[in-house]
């Protein structure tokens, strides 16, 4: 079999076992039918309540065996009918309240990667360059810094300084403003802050990687070599180390994805971005078992395109591995999927 | 040294160069003392064997070595003088260097051709369009086929040879007035070899550079270098014309170390004859002659005083007892009689070691 058909069978299998555990887990939360029908749904010995109940039972498919309602859903679910909403109106139905919220999280989650990796970059040539010297123990010391400290903690000092006192980026976020534009009422401007929160953790940890990776690329012979072309220092670590020493950072970028979508919740909920992360807490809260599905769904496929798409950019990277069979690792050990 | 002090016509002069690395024993003195002439257009071979200090003499030339260093004494290249100074003005422009490994002295993930016009356009203002022709012209030049089709090859796809003929045409891009080549040949197989080392040969004398080759095995040198330099510990053991060198060497060194290479003419079964012991130690090195412990020659005075420097023509060595002379031939019978030398170290007869 094709290696790409191998693979989106491999793909299609794991979102199957994911949606299944995050459905059976759901199950345990509770019952949901109190914020579909209010204060009724605990009112059983009333007969016309229990006659009420039942009725939503009967609508929202509830009284049926979990596996029956797993495939109800499952099969609702690759029509692109991702159900109704578990409250007392049921809208807007789940895929609009996704394409609403989405994008905003999206954008929140490339305005951070962009960040962490354009710090991450420079950040570690330097490092590398002057290893073990003073300027990387103290790039060291601040990575380890900005590792450590939790993004509400983050949040509050960079929404102190660069809003309150200095005022350089707005304090606000709209979800109606434009996005590209660079004055305060542009959404792109909006989410430098949010942004860099989400994203100075993962530049110290791409930091940690891409550091150590280019002392062991500086220390190889085609470096020597390059500097006795008379290539200048600068373009010696640009253009001859940096490219060959991104594997272990890119692994960590993909991996990271899905773990800046737990990281967002906090950073949506502090500068009040309403997308998927703030959607996942207040539908988890609600026992709204559609919303958690769906984007516990997204977000899982997102992470293995992803890290599928870090597999395709080893191969843009390193010449080498065009030819080899990716799922195998070579210098690092990839994702897999 | 006699009419040698021509500098004019010198592109190296070294007088009493040494560089040293920092540990944490003390210093090593990797290179310790070493001088030499090196004439426009010339080639001279550094032989000796791992250890000997051979690549940090050149490196240390190069100005490659990093920040860890010390160097003492004096190297002028052209006139100047390249002792604690940076040389990065010099790299890619007048002096050059060819690797032992060209499995990992080219860049893997950068094309070939890339690699080989990149000091064309970084120091000759050539355009990409004009670099890439003079690659192209130089892959004919050192024998790559298809020279057009492999600019854009990567080196996992060449061959050690024709990587090999890449990193000379990266030597040859950037035209310099000195190419050192580190063991230019020894990570290759011997039918390789030779061809690689006659094109080095033939590409100098066309364009009238000097080289510096360095390698552990004399007959690489043997035909090739105008003179060769015996390298030990650091310092000169031996130095003299090519030819001299094989035919009235006076080192014990570098008696040995032509006596370790097997011959083709050897009777089946013949015993190698290695030279017993390891380099010595850099750190805490012996006070007289640094071969003294492994030398067959050895006598009390070389355990103790280093031997001074006797240059009878173009012919320079240090040594107490020279091979050949009346002195020398004293000392190993005296020795052989013994049984051991001054050093301890214990020999049959015939003068091979047990």
């Amino acid at each position: 079999m094709p290696k790409p058909i191998r693979r989106l069978i491999g793909l299609l299998g794991l979102l199957t076992i994911v949606s299944m555990v995050t459905f059976g887990a759901m199950n345990f939360l509770g019952d949901p039918l109190f914020n579909i029908l209010g204060p009724v749904a605990a009112d059983v010995d009333n007969p016309e309540s229990l006659k009420v109940i039942e009725e939503a039972k009967a609508q929202y498919h509830l009284d049926k065996s979990l596996p029956e309602r797993w495939a109800r859903w499952a099969w609702d679910f690759v029509r692109g009918d991702f159900g109704v909403q578990f409250s007392s109106s049921g809208q807007p139905p789940v895929s609009d309240l996704i394409k609403e919220r989405l994008p905003r999280t999206l954008e929140l989650m490339a305005v951070a990667q962009i960040i962490a990796v354009s710090l991450a970059i420079p950040w570690s040539v330097l490092a590398a360059s002057r290893a073990n010297r003073r300027t990387d123990k103290i790039s060291t010391i601040t990575a380890f810094a900005f590792v450590s400290i939790p993004s509400f903690a983050m949040a509050v000092i960079l929404f102190y300084f660069f809003s309150v006192q200095w005022d350089l980026l707005p304090d606000t976020y709209t979800a109606t403003d434009p996005f590209w534009g660079i004055s305060h009422d542009h959404r792109l401007i909006q989410l430098i802050l949010p942004g860099f929160t989400l994203g100075i953790g993962s530049a110290a940890a791409y930091q940690r990687l891409l550091r150590t990776d280019l002392i062991t690329t500086l220390q190889q012979d085609f470096i020597l070599m390059a500097k006795s072309k008379g290539v200048s220092k600068r373009r010696v670590l640009y253009s001859h180390a940096l490219r060959p020493s991104l594997f272990s950072m890119i692994t960590l970028l993909a991996i990271n994805i899905g773990f800046m979508i737990g990281g967002s919740l906090v950073v949506e909920q502090f500068f009040r971005i309403p997308g998927i992360g703030s959607a996942v807490v207040e539908a988890t809260l609600r026992e709204d078992f559609p919303v958690v599905l769906a984007i516990v769904m997204i977000v899982s496929a997102g992470f293995m395109v992803f890290n599928y798409l870090a597999d395709y950019l080893y191969t843009l990277i390193d010449p080498r591995v065009r030819n080899e069979d990716t799922s195998k690792p070579r210098k690092i050990t990839s994702m897999g999927m | 040294m006699l009419h040698e002090t021509d500098s004019a016509n010198n592109i190296l002069e070294l007088s009493d160069y040494r560089v040293g690395f920092r540990t944490e024993r003390g210093l090593a003195k990797a290179v310790d003392g070493v001088s030499l002439s090196l004439k426009r257009g010339s080639t001279l071979a550094i032989v000796g064997e791992s250890g000997s200090g051979k690549t940090v003499l050149n490196r240390g030339i190069m100005g490659l070595l990093g920040a860890n260093i010390i160097e003492g004494g004096s190297a002028k290249f052209q006139g100047e003088e390249l002792v604690n100074t940076n040389r990065q003005k010099l790299w890619g422009t007048k002096m050059a260097m060819i690797f032992q490994d060209p499995m990992t002295s080219l860049n893997p993930v950068m094309k070939v051709g890339n690699q080989v016009s990149e000091p064309l356009r970084l120091h000759q203002g050539m355009s990409r369009k004009e670099a890439r022709d003079r690659t192209v012209e130089l892959f004919t030049l050192v024998g790559i086929p298809e020279p057009a089709k492999r600019f854009g090859e990567y080196p996992h796809q060449l061959s050690g040879g024709m990587r090999q003929r890449v990193m000379i045409s990266i030597a040859l891009a950037i035209e310099p007035d000195i190419l050192i080549a580190d063991e230019p040949t020894t990570s290759l197989d011997v039918t390789v070899q030779k061809y690689i080392l006659d094109l080095l040969v033939d590409v100098q004398s066309k364009s009238n550079m000097s080289m510096v080759i360095i390698t552990h095995d004399l007959g690489v040198a043997r035909g090739r270098a105008d003179e060769i330099m015996v390298m030990y510990g650091g310092r000169i053991m031996e130095k003299a014309p090519s030819e001299t060198v094989f035919q009235e060497m006076k080192h014990p060194y570098t008696q040995a170390l032509l006596s370790s290479i097997p011959r083709l003419n050897d009777p089946k079964h013949t015993r190698l004859t290695p030279i017993e012991g390891f380099p010595p130690d850099i750190v805490d090195g012996p006070q007289g002659c640094k071969f003294a412990a492994r030398c067959k020659y050895a006598q009390d005075t070389c355990l103790t005083l280093a031997p001074e420097e006797t240059t009878i023509d173009k012919h320079t060595y240090f040594c107490h007892f020279p091979v050949g002379t009346d002195a020398g031939s004293e000392a190993l019978k005296s020795n052989e009689d013994k049984g051991f030398t001054a050093a301890g170290l214990r020999i049959k007869s015939k003068g091979e070691v047990v």
